[in-house]
Formats: structure tokens, sequence, C-alpha cells
């Protein structure tokens, strides 16, 4: 039964601080898989975690993570969740195999099976030359990936990233975030907070938009991402001579910050473009749908409050 | 580190799943080894094993003193008793100085508790199993020693061992008994002082002053008083508080003789209620109950009507305090 429950399932979700509503009358189911969850700092993205592993207490609503009322049994949330902080969260004087494995005893799993496992999780977030030695020798991309590997130790059926790339550097978050994406593959769905749009827009399926602990926009990446139907070409310095050639074959395109965008283009002006820009003999460097970035969703939906349920 | 990412696979977990009790097991086992300094550089070995060495030096003595003096009258002497030997050594405060804080701080001051605590355990597990780890190494280091002069003495004993094991029966419960009172006390005031801050020294030297602190001003209010103001040697039908376990007369040739029947009466000054403020003494007070079943007569208390129950009661406040600090401050849902 819980197989089919969603990754999570909120109604009227309220975080009052005395200061500050940190989470604001959330309504939102969100399907496994992996799921982004987006805003800017402060949007309510830890609150949600912090109360999705019962750390921190609703003031109102209801909380379901995987079909478990978190209320209710926070435990058995907690034994089928992995969590990555944002924060530096690890003894630094311990080796990452024991910080690892002795974290997967404290999931529940016997030493032997935990040691085995956090070698296996070391190995797939490569760590498996590193794991022998303390977490405090380090770089930010070495700790990065002792957090991850934490929270896959004990084999959950869901991990709660916390902005898994911050500090890394381009490379580093490029591999983080293809470890993310690979998450999937083994049937471990991924919650991912971050600021960053585009680490969303890369590895996942599903995008939940906080602002200001409300609901901005929930639904599928491509969903939200298909709307624009333009498409971007950039073919160097020779725009002008593309532009011209496009609207002889009846295309609307324009210069856009020293690239081509044709405006309403389906498969076959792709074709279109193609042909033209061989004709012209044109070098193509780029031609891709242009996609609304996540950044103009968010955008364009905040301020606004969200229909309840979302718009997946 | 820019390392590749190689594609090893992810195997699944399918084995067996503990809940909350493994958990806390886990978070124990994890803790003692941290305070054996086990998994970890050798410097951090050294302070337990050391403290090992010095709390069971004494058992060694007496079981090597038994052995070589075990045909002469001297071999009745008792350099030390099964009761002195409970709380020996200040090296066990010592001890509980340097390594409840390690247990504890870095913890919180590394941020790591957020990540305990995203597992199926409960703030009262964490308090358990830190305080529990620290009260069973403490208990460990205790108690080893005593193993160590038990078996030892009853090994050399001239009347041999059963005889031994017989005539001293009562220790089996006794030493157990004290050291685990001994071992929760220092346990719970060390691990709570140490819960109240991220750094180690800070929370070492808290612990040390405590005690420093409260053995001085109980001293100071104590007064300047001696022990024993007379001794004498009475016949039992004379006394009438305390008896003695008998007195051994050594007379001028060297010849010792055991004296049962006859009482040491000691003339001492007003019991004082003072020693109830000294924390790193009280555990010995209930030590000596567990022992004699009253306070030690030499002890300033002796003689303070309710003195035994005053020092129960102070007892359980200091572990009540302590462990409500521990829950207050180990409460893992935000308030």
């Amino acid at each position: 039964m819980t197989a089919v429950a969603p990754l999570l399932r909120t109604r009227r979700l309220t975080k009052r601080y005395p200061e500050v509503t940190a989470v604001d009358g959330l309504d939102v189911e969100v399907p496994r898989g992996r799921v982004g969850l987006v805003g800017a700092n402060g949007a309510g993205k830890t609150t949600l975690f912090r109360m999705m592993l019962g750390l921190s207490l609703p003031s109102e609503g209801e909380l379901e993570v995987l079909g478990v009322d978190v209320g209710r049994d926070p435990l058995a949330v907690r034994s089928r969740v992995g969590f990555m902080p944002e924060h530096d969260c690890l003894p630094l004087d311990q080796t990452a195999a024991d910080v690892v494995a002795t974290f997967g005893e404290l999931s529940g799993l016997p030493p032997r099976a935990a040691r085995q496992r956090a070698s296996d999780v070391l190995d797939l977030v490569g760590l498996d030359e590193a794991r022998f030695r303390p977490v405090g020798g380090f770089s930010t991309g070495m700790r990065q990936r002792t957090k991850l590997a934490q929270a896959l130790v004990a084999d959950p059926e869901l991990v709660l990233l916390d902005e898994p790339t911050a500090g890394l550097d381009p490379m580093g978050r490029e591999e983080m975030l293809a470890l993310v994406a690979r998450l999937g593959t083994f049937g471990i769905s991924v919650l991912l907070a971050t600021h960053l749009l585009d680490d969303v827009q890369q590895v996942c399926d599903h995008v939940v938009m906080l602002d200001a602990g409300r609901l901005v926009v929930s639904g599928s990446t491509s969903g939200l991402l298909e709307t624009t139907g333009t498409l971007v070409v950039d073919v160097g310095p020779e725009r002008a001579a593309l532009v011209a050639a496009l609207a002889a074959k009846g295309l609307t395109a324009a210069e856009v910050n020293g690239l081509v965008e044709v405006q309403g283009a389906d498969d076959a002006a792709l074709d279109v473009v193609r042909d033209v820009v061989a004709d012209l003999g044109l070098p193509l460097h780029r031609l891709t749908s242009g996609l609304t970035s996540l950044d103009e969703v968010f955008l364009s939906r905040a301020g606004r409050p969200a229909a309840p349920g979302g718009t997946s | 580190m820019t390392g590749a990412v190689y594609d090893r696979g992810y195997r699944p977990y399918e084995g067996d799943r503990g809940g909350r009790t493994a958990a806390r097991a886990a978070l124990w086992r994890a803790s003692i080894r941290r305070a054996l300094g086990l998994r970890r550089p050798w410097r951090q070995k050294v302070a337990p094993f050391v403290l090992l060495a010095i709390v069971t030096v004494p058992a060694v003595v007496n079981v090597g003193v038994k052995y070589l003096t075990r045909n002469t009258p001297a071999s009745d002497i008792e350099f030390i008793t099964y009761r002195d030997y409970v709380g020996v050594s200040n090296a066990l405060l010592v001890f509980v100085a340097l390594t409840a804080p390690d247990i504890i701080c870095p913890d919180r001051r590394q941020r790591v508790l957020p990540l305990i605590f995203s597992r199926p355990l409960r703030g009262v597990d964490y308090v358990a199993a830190k305080v529990g780890a620290m009260a069973a190494i403490l208990f460990a280091f205790s108690f080893l020693p005593q193993v160590v002069l038990f078996v030892g003495q009853m090994l050399v004993s001239p009347d041999g061992a059963l005889t031994y094991l017989r005539d001293n029966a009562e220790v089996l419960w006794q030493v157990p008994a004290a050291v685990a009172l001994l071992a929760l006390f220092y346990a719970v005031i060390g691990v709570a002082i140490a819960s109240l801050t991220t750094r180690r020294i800070i929370a070492g030297a808290s612990i040390v002053g405590l005690f420093l602190v409260t053995s001085i001003t109980s001293e100071v209010l104590v007064g300047p008083r001696e022990h024993v103001e007379s001794m004498s040697v009475v016949a039992p039908d004379e006394v009438e508080g305390d008896r003695g376990d008998g007195v051994i007369v050594i007379s001028p040739d060297g010849t010792s003789q055991r004296t049962e029947g006859f009482v040491v009466r000691v003339d001492r000054s007003d019991p004082s209620a003072a020693p109830l403020l000294n924390v790193a003494g009280l555990p010995l007070v209930l030590r000596d109950l567990v022992f004699l079943g009253h306070v030690d007569p030499g002890h300033p208390m002796s003689g303070l009507a309710g003195g035994g129950a005053m020092a129960v009661g102070v007892y359980a406040l200091w572990v009540v305090a302590g462990l409500a600090v521990l829950v207050h401050r180990y409460h893992e849902v935000e308030r």
C-alpha cells in the first residue's frame, strides 16, 4: 500500500515562528521520483524538511511522507528516509568509512551490514580511495559526497537533499547532479531543495516552487517548461542573415542577446531552421528548444497564490 | 575531489533492520568506541588505558604483598579493602572530565545532532546512550580492578580459595552495587555539564571545577577537626555506639594479634551535614551505606541523624537534575 503512496502530501501545512511564518498553508501532493524543491533562501525548504523528519512540529495542518503521518509515527518516516543537511554536519576526526557505517547502524542496520553498505555507497559517490581518511581533511566536494553517502547508507526509499551543490566548483556540481540523477534509477526518490533552478531543471522530473513559505507552483518539469515554443539558435555573428532568411521561409525570428530566437516553432520549423543554416553556410553552434527557464516560471508565478493541490 | 564517479551499480539492502532499540544500542557502542579511543589516533587511547593502569595498580600491589606475606603475621594487614577500593582514585574524576565532554560536545559543535536525529531515535535515546556509555566505562574501569583484587586475593589466600570466597561472599554484591552507584553518578553529572557547552575544554574545566569547589567548600564548612579526638581500647560492654571489627594489637616484640571482642571508641566533634555538598565525595557515602549499612564512623557525617537517608536523597537529586538537563538539551523536536 505504501508503495504507491506519494512522496509527500500536505494539507494546510503551516509553521509559524515568533518572528516569521516559515511555511504558510501549504497544500501539495508530490509524486515519487526526483523532485526539486525550489525557492530563495528563507522560502521554507529547510523547515519543510525538518517537519518531514518530525524534527519540527507543524503549527497547523497535516503532513504525510511516503504515506506515513509524520505526527503519528516520525520514527517510521526516519527509518525510511535519508537526510543530507545543507550545513557541515560530519564528525571531523573520524574516517569517512566509520562515519557512514555508524550512521548506517543508527538507521538500524546490523554492524557488519552497515560497514559493508558504507563501503558500497562510498564507492558509489566516488570516495572509494579516500574512505579511510579522516573527514576533517576532506575538501568541500568530498564532504558533500560523504554527506550524501550517509544519507544513502541504509538504502532509504527517499532522500532529502538540502542544497547538495552548495559550495561546489562547476565540476563538482555536475558530478553531484549526475549522482542525484542516478538515484532515481536505483528506485530511490529524491527531494532536492535548492535555490538554483538550473540544478532542478537538470535532474528533476517534478518541481515544487516555494516563495515565502507559500506554494508557487507544483508540476512536472517538462509540463512547466514546454510553454513557450521558441527555438534558440546560435550561429555566431551572422545573425541578421539568418533572421532574414527565416523570415523568407515564413518564420518569425529575432535577434535576442546575441542569439536568434524563432517564435512559434514546431517540429517542422526545426527542419526549416536546420536547412536554412546549412544553405547559408553558417556554423551552427547551438539549436535548442527555447524552454522557459524555471526562473521565468518562478518569476511569472511568484507572488500569486497557486491553485490548491498544485497544477500537476 | 574531482575524481570520476565510477558506476559500480547499486545494491538495495534486503537484510534485517532494527528500530529504535538498535539505533540506541548503535549510538551507545559508537560512544564507547569514541571514549576508549578505538578507531581513533593513538593519542586518544592514552587517557583511558593510563587510567585503567592507575586504578589497577593498587590491586596488583595488594595481591603481591599478600602473596609475599602469606605465611607471616603481617598477612592479616589489609592495605586496601574492597570498600576503600571503590572510588579509590581521583584519576577517575579526571577521566570523567576528559571523556564526558569528548563523547558529547563535538556532536553539537560539529552539528552532527541533526544527522543523528534524522535516524529512528529520540532525544531520550540519545541521552540514554551517552550516559550509558560513560557509566559503562566507569563501571568497567572501577569493577575490573576489583575483580583483579578479589581473584588475586582468593588465589593467594592461605586458607584456600574456596574458604576465601565463602568468607568474602558479601563483597560479590556490595562491590558491583557500590561501583554502579558511583559510575551512574559521575556519568550523569559529567555528561550533563558537558551538554551545556560545545567546547570540550570548557566542559572539562567545569567538571573538574565542580568537583574541586564543592569538595573544598564542604571541607571548609566541616571545619578544622580532628577525625579522631581520642581513641581508646575498651571492653565491649562499655560500648554504646558503633563497634569496630576488632583490633590488631602489635606488641613491642613485633608479634601481632587480632583481638576480637574489643572495640575502638572514637570520640569526635559534632557531626556535620556539609559533606552532602561534596559532589565528588557523595557516591562514597553511598558506597559506605552499601558496605557497612551506615555512614563510615570516621566520616564527618557519622552520627548525623538521618545522614544516610539525606545522602541518598541528595544523590537522587543530582541524578534526576542531571538527567532533566540532558533531556532538555537533547529534545530532538524543535519547540
